[in-house]
């Protein structure tokens, strides 16, 4: 067997984020993004070797959502498979084949419509049914013990604000974003409390959107695109299911990605260029920048002013569209790798890119990328 | 992006649907005797034997070391708040119920929120009606003082539950979006079967989409198809089962409209049932029956049937 082969990611492609697409199916939305991702690459879908979705048939209410979806995707008798988890693990099992030298070029694509369901339930669904679900714990409930947890560590309410407002503010200048007014500082401090101590700002909020993702092997990547960014590095842990036995104020799962990923790329986190992650909550997000160790337990806070540019695109907050938020990072953090000029960028080379699942983050994914 | 030929913008209401699923639920030894005594009114908790490590509720193995090894212990109902939350469910929070070695998650009942701190001692309070379920302890309230319980062995054990009957109510409102949108108000408005053309094949494709599945081109125009057909394939159904919206025996059908390329799946009425599978078979001429009612949906056809040889010629 061979060393396994490098592997880029070579176009991108996503749907706006928007607090509801009521007038398109995830059809529409899919099939639209595809299409678009197909021209920017100049290439046809007989050109694809396989496609690999991530979705969630509790979301999209229908089971094996997938199958109804094969057609919008591009699958039409090809090998396609869906990872019930964020897109960026099916960029991962995507990654895999590709450097395995079982394909050349392979389709990501991620899909939510959470406008459609009860995004409580959607949690609900993954919590234990005896012990926990019937006395009320929840994700919402996860996420506030666990906001409770990092204050104990060194975190404020105050911090919580002002990473919330700097998503909004990030977010609002994302033009995949739809936003009407980002709320001020003093509006996220004053919320309403959904989750004490989190106010409803402070958790992120649910959109539909669609992404899509090509990848390609190394002598492909570099026939399609004069900027192929390159795959370094891949990982992805999970957490014991029970949120109370998790170690408090950590997500060692998240620490357990980021170092397999880190060793495969030699990366040292503290001189990454760009760091594109998905925190549930506000202070999920600050609890995802120590696990990857851009910053020291409790000073989480500090990394935004610091020397790796994170969450130029707003990161999960202001726009979470559940199943498909790690793998639009991985995009937002293509673009800024590519056209670094728009985000204010100098020269940057590499990216850390970061996907979490499940009721208060139980798991992690994180890749990283270099030009 | 996302603008269908030739149409106004849609403006349906969304599909409202919900999923009912039944489950039968299996604790496990540990969960099972948990909610057994609950009727007893004992907490039950377990030990692993190879790291001494105790849980409360009980679990069947040990969330340190994966032991699966336990034993069954009888907790106290006294504890310690050791993290807090407050959600539109009320005050949870993680408690470390005396003896044991891990947290779990309760409800605080009798409290406000801003008197709660992390250390106050709790015990459980029980409800008044026996039930087997976690919520035999209704929560947990404050008991300042408390004297600190311990992990007894569990005398004479009750068997364990074996099955809770559980189920899951999953609303949604699915958009219809443009191409759907359309072909569902032309159904309910115009009672007209409308696809989009096939740029693969020469035919409509059914229901209308934005790019054709097989070659993955755009479609392209509006093309309305008659109500008739030809099975191309059929069942006759026997089998009862959940979710059912007719009685058995039943036919389901792909009938190809003429002139689409796709097939419609469909019931077919208004035979001898006892011999449908002659009277009904790929090849077979349908014609749809529509109902009286019109509501935009699949439905408005209320079934297929037969078209009697000859009716067709005499059409013509």
């Amino acid at each position: 067997m061979g060393a396994p082969r490098s592997v880029a990611v070579v176009a991108t492609a996503q749907t706006e984020l928007r607090s509801a697409w009521s007038n398109a199916q995830h059809v529409d939305l899919i099939s639209s993004t595809v299409m678009r991702l197909l021209r920017i690459a100049g290439i046809g879908l007989a050109d694809v070797d396989f496609v690999i979705d991530s979705g969630s048939d509790v979301l999209d209410g229908r089971s094996i959502s997938n199958c109804g979806f094969l057609g919008a995707m591009g699958a039409h008798h090809k090998e396609e498979s869906r990872v019930e988890e964020d897109g960026l693990w099916a960029a991962t099992y995507g990654a895999t084949k590709i450097a395995a030298g079982a394909a050349e070029i392979g389709l990501i694509i991620a899909y939510s419509k959470p406008s459609e369901s009860d995004v409580s339930l959607f949690y609900a669904s993954q919590v234990e049914p005896f012990y926990q679900r019937p006395v009320g714990f929840d994700h919402l409930a996860a996420s506030g013990l666990q906001a409770q947890q990092y204050i104990r560590m060194g975190g404020s309410e105050a911090d919580f604000a002002k990473v919330t407002a700097r998503a909004w503010e990030q977010a609002a200048q994302n033009p995949f974003v739809d936003i009407e007014a980002a709320p001020s500082e003093q509006e996220i401090a004053s919320g309403e409390m959904v989750a004490a101590p989190l106010r409803r700002h402070m958790m992120a909020r649910s959109v539909d959107g669609c992404v899509a993702v090509l990848l390609a092997g190394a002598e492909v990547a570099r026939g399609m695109s004069s900027q192929p960014v390159w795959i370094t590095g891949m990982g992805s842990a999970m957490d014991n299911h029970a949120f109370p036995v998790r170690k408090p104020g950590r997500l060692e799962a998240c620490e357990a990605a980021a170092r397999a990923a880190y060793n495969r790329a030699g990366l040292d986190p503290r001189s990454a260029s760009i760091a594109e992650v998905s925190g549930s909550s506000a202070a999920g997000e600050l609890m995802v920048l120590e696990a990857l160790g851009l910053s020291k337990p409790g000073q989480g806070f500090d990394t935004y002013s610091g020397p790796t540019a994170i969450n130029l695109s707003g990161g999960a907050l202001p726009a979470d569209p559940i199943m498909a938020t790690g793998l639009l990072r991985l995009a937002d953090a293509h673009r800024q790798l590519t056209q670094p000029k728009v985000f204010g960028l100098a020269s940057p080379e590499t990216a850390i890119v970061h996907a979490a699942g499940g009721v208060g983050m139980q798991t992690h994914c994180v890749v990283t990328l270099g030009v | 992006m996302l603008l269908a030929p030739d149409t106004h913008p849609i403006d349906r209401p969304p599909l409202k649907s919900t999923l009912s699923m039944p489950y039968t639920l299996t604790p496990g030894r540990a969960a099972g005797v948990f909610l057994a005594e609950a009727k007893n009114r004992r907490l039950v908790g377990a030990r692993c034997v190879s790291s001494g490590l105790v849980s409360v509720p009980a679990q069947d193995f040990c969330p340190a070391t994966g032991g699966s090894e336990m034993e069954l212990v009888e907790a106290p109902e006294t504890g310690t708040i050791t993290g807090f939350t407050q959600t539109a469910a009320g005050i949870i929070a993680t408690l470390r119920i005396d003896g044991a070695d891990f947290d779990c998650v309760h409800r605080i009942l009798e409290a406000s929120f801003d008197e709660l701190e992390i250390g106050a001692r709790v015990e459980a309070v029980w409800a008044e009606e026996t039930t087997q379920s976690i919520l035999a302890v209704v929560g947990f309230r404050l008991a300042p003082g408390a004297p600190v319980g311990e992990v007894r062995p569990l005398q004479h054990a009750a068997e364990p539950l074996p099955m809770v009957p559980y189920h899951l109510d999953l609303h949604y409102e699915h958009a219809f979006g443009p191409f759907y949108g359309r072909m569902f108000d032309e159904i309910g408005t115009n009672r007209r079967l409308i696809g989009v053309r096939s740029t693969a094949i020469d035919g409509a494709l059914l229901p209308p989409r934005e790019v054709d599945d097989i070659s993955y081109t755009k479609t392209g125009t509006w093309m309305t198809v008659p109500d008739t057909g030809t099975v191309r394939a059929m069942s006759v159904i026997h089998l009862e089962f959940k979710g059912q919206k007719e009685k058995p025996p039943y036919i389901y059908a792909e009938i190809q409209l003429d002139g689409a390329v796709t097939r419609l799946i469909h019931s077919v009425k208004g035979i001898d049932m006892s011999r449908a599978s002659e009277l009904v078979k790929p090849g077979t001429r349908v014609r749809a029956v529509w109902s009286d009612a019109r509501t935009g949906a699949l439905s408005d056809i209320s079934h297929f049937e037969p078209v009697p040889d000859g009716d067709e010629a005499a059409s013509l």
